[in-house]
């Protein structure tokens, strides 16, 4: 029963105080989702939507203004629970003093794992870091204190993997491992819930996504519902401007007063065909199409 | 208590591979040098003079080691977000404040006995004796500089560091102060100043520099009260602290 959702998030909202105590700023209000046992969730909004306000709630380092977060039937501050997590943050960084199998090994100790030096070499091979496992973290790029925070995060084999953007900055080679990875670790039982701005990503590994804008929750369900919800249709005119082919993608509900409205300007309609939805079309409909 | 020993052995490290700690210690070690090498009018005086100011400089160590190794801990570990990966999972946040003050109060006592050896040896240069409470003296400047240190941390968690600096030596300074002293400084309101101060830490009970300097035995419960006292005053910034961290969110 306590397994049935590894994270449940009921009405969280999260208010931070203006400066001067000018009251306060509402960067998450009301949301409620939840990642089920064995499902990679995504979750999607523009930048200041509120993903890393959630993720942060969720982890226990914001203390959220209302609603409850839990994590199999536990608070996100029980140790217990804490255990089965792995996370990701947003631009992970780490003192660049250590190397990473140092890292790997304080971790290990601090998480009470009985893992030896042998299993951490091979975490870091998993991620791409073989070669650089007594390398000290100053002399690491950006995507790999990336592939770092990957293997700390993999490393206590969690239930619970918690992504905040982690292909970001990553290039196509870096993104698609990221990619296999995740899908390994889901198929190993491990539910995954990434936040992330590339869409592919979240459409190519994704069973469900949930959409943020402006704090609140604007659309959520499986990626099948979300992409086969409205149908979209393509209309190709030929412009009397221009002479060349212009396109229109509009929803089934407009489809024939739009035909008509160009039959009445004798505008020669091409081709009306059924355009594919992608995430991305769903995402600006739902959100506006509104960067803020 | 595993995960707050890692901790604190990894603070260790961290603080001893960060140039801070060297360059404090150096300029303590320098500042031991140069007591030792003003003039003094007999032989006998030097001694004391050498001791009491030996023991007054290690004391002032204390309170810049403090500072200097912890009241840019948690800002730093903030900013450069290497709280986030540690807070959110492995550590709770009453394990990494144990985990940072422990690593850094055993730094603070190995470079603190350092300069007692450097004093030891400034001693010996000068062939004086060397006396056989500056040990366990020292020792008690070493409690009062976890005192300090945890009152570092406790206002590390709602201040920047160029803010920790002044209210620390502030407290310093008045945890040095007698009653009647802290008294003296509002003659209108005595009662209530009386008050503030016994409420205050009472760093004074650490310092027994005058009698080591003059030669006096001091009674071995004396050290232990003393050391009692500290731990105590210690633990109680540390819960204050807490109390504070708990409260707050971690952008």
């Amino acid at each position: 029963m306590a397994d049935i959702h590894p994270l449940q998030v009921m009405g969280l909202s999260k208010q931070f105080p203006r400066k001067r105590g000018l009251g306060s700023v509402c960067a998450v209000s009301n949301i409620s989702f939840n990642v089920g046992q064995g499902e990679i969730v995504g979750f999607i909004g523009h930048n200041g939507a509120g993903k890393t306000t959630t993720i942060k709630c969720l982890l226990g380092l914001l203390n959220p203004s209302q609603g409850k977060i839990s994590l199999w039937g536990n608070a996100p501050a029980n140790p217990k629970v804490r255990k089965r997590i792995g996370y990701i943050p947003e631009n992970p960084d780490y003192d660049d003093s250590f190397s990473p199998m140092e890292y790997l090994t304080m971790f290990a100790s601090m998480r009470g794992l009985s893992g030896v030096e042998n299993d951490w070499m091979k975490l870091l091979k998993r991620v791409g870091l073989a070669g650089w496992e007594t390398t000290v973290i100053r002399q690491f790029s950006k995507g790999m204190r990336q592939r770092m925070s990957l293997a700390l995060a993999l490393q206590s084999n969690p239930d619970l993997l918690v992504m905040d953007e982690p292909t970001g900055g990553l290039d196509p080679i870096a993104r698609k491992e990221f990619r296999e990875i995740i899908i390994e670790e889901n198929r190993r039982g491990a539910s995954v819930f990434l936040s992330s701005h590339i869409l592919s990503d979240v459409e190519t590994i994704c069973n469900r996504a949930v959409i943020l804008a402006g704090g609140k929750l604007v659309a959520e369900g499986s990626l099948k519902e979300l992409l086969g919800g409205d149908k979209l249709y393509r209309i190709t005119v030929i412009s009397r401007r221009t002479g060349e082919e212009v396109e229109e993608i509009m929803p089934e509900a407009d489809l024939q007063s739009r035909i008509d409205s160009l039959r009445k300007d004798n505008l020669p309609i091409v081709k009306v065909e059924l355009a594919l939805k992608s995430l991305e079309d769903v995402f600006m409909a739902a959100t506006g199409g509104d960067s803020q | 208590m595993r995960a707050v020993f890692t901790f604190s052995l990894m603070t260790l490290r961290m603080l001893f591979r960060r140039r801070t700690l060297w360059g404090i210690l150096m300029v303590i070690l320098l500042a031991l040098a140069g007591i030792a090498s003003v003039p003094s009018f007999d032989v006998s005086n030097q001694g004391r003079f050498i001791l009491d100011f030996g023991l007054f400089g290690i004391e002032v160590g204390a309170l810049i080691l403090a500072l200097g190794l912890a009241a840019n801990l948690f800002p730093r570990d903030r900013e450069t977000r290497t709280l986030m990966p540690l807070v959110a999972v492995p550590l709770s946040r009453w394990q990494y404040l144990l985990g940072r003050f422990f690593g850094a109060a055993l730094v603070q006592a190995a470079a603190l006995l350092v300069t007692c050896l450097g004093l030891m040896l400034i001693l010996l240069i000068h062939k004086l004796p060397i006396p056989g409470d500056l040990l366990p003296a020292t020792l008690l400047i070493i409690v009062e500089g976890w005192f300090l240190l945890s009152t570092v941390f406790f206002f590390s968690f709602f201040t920047s560091p160029p803010l920790n600096w002044p209210l620390t030596t502030m407290l310093f300074i008045v945890s040095q102060m007698s009653v009647a002293e802290f008294a003296g400084l509002m003659p209108s309101t005595p009662g209530l100043m009386r008050t503030v101060r016994m409420l205050l830490p009472h760093a004074d009970v650490f310092h027994i520099k005058d009698p080591i300097a003059h030669g006096f035995e001091i009674e071995p419960v004396y050290f232990l009260i003393a050391i009692f006292y500290g731990l105590c005053y210690s633990a109680f910034m540390l819960s204050l602290a807490l109390a504070v961290f708990r409260g707050r969110d971690l952008k």
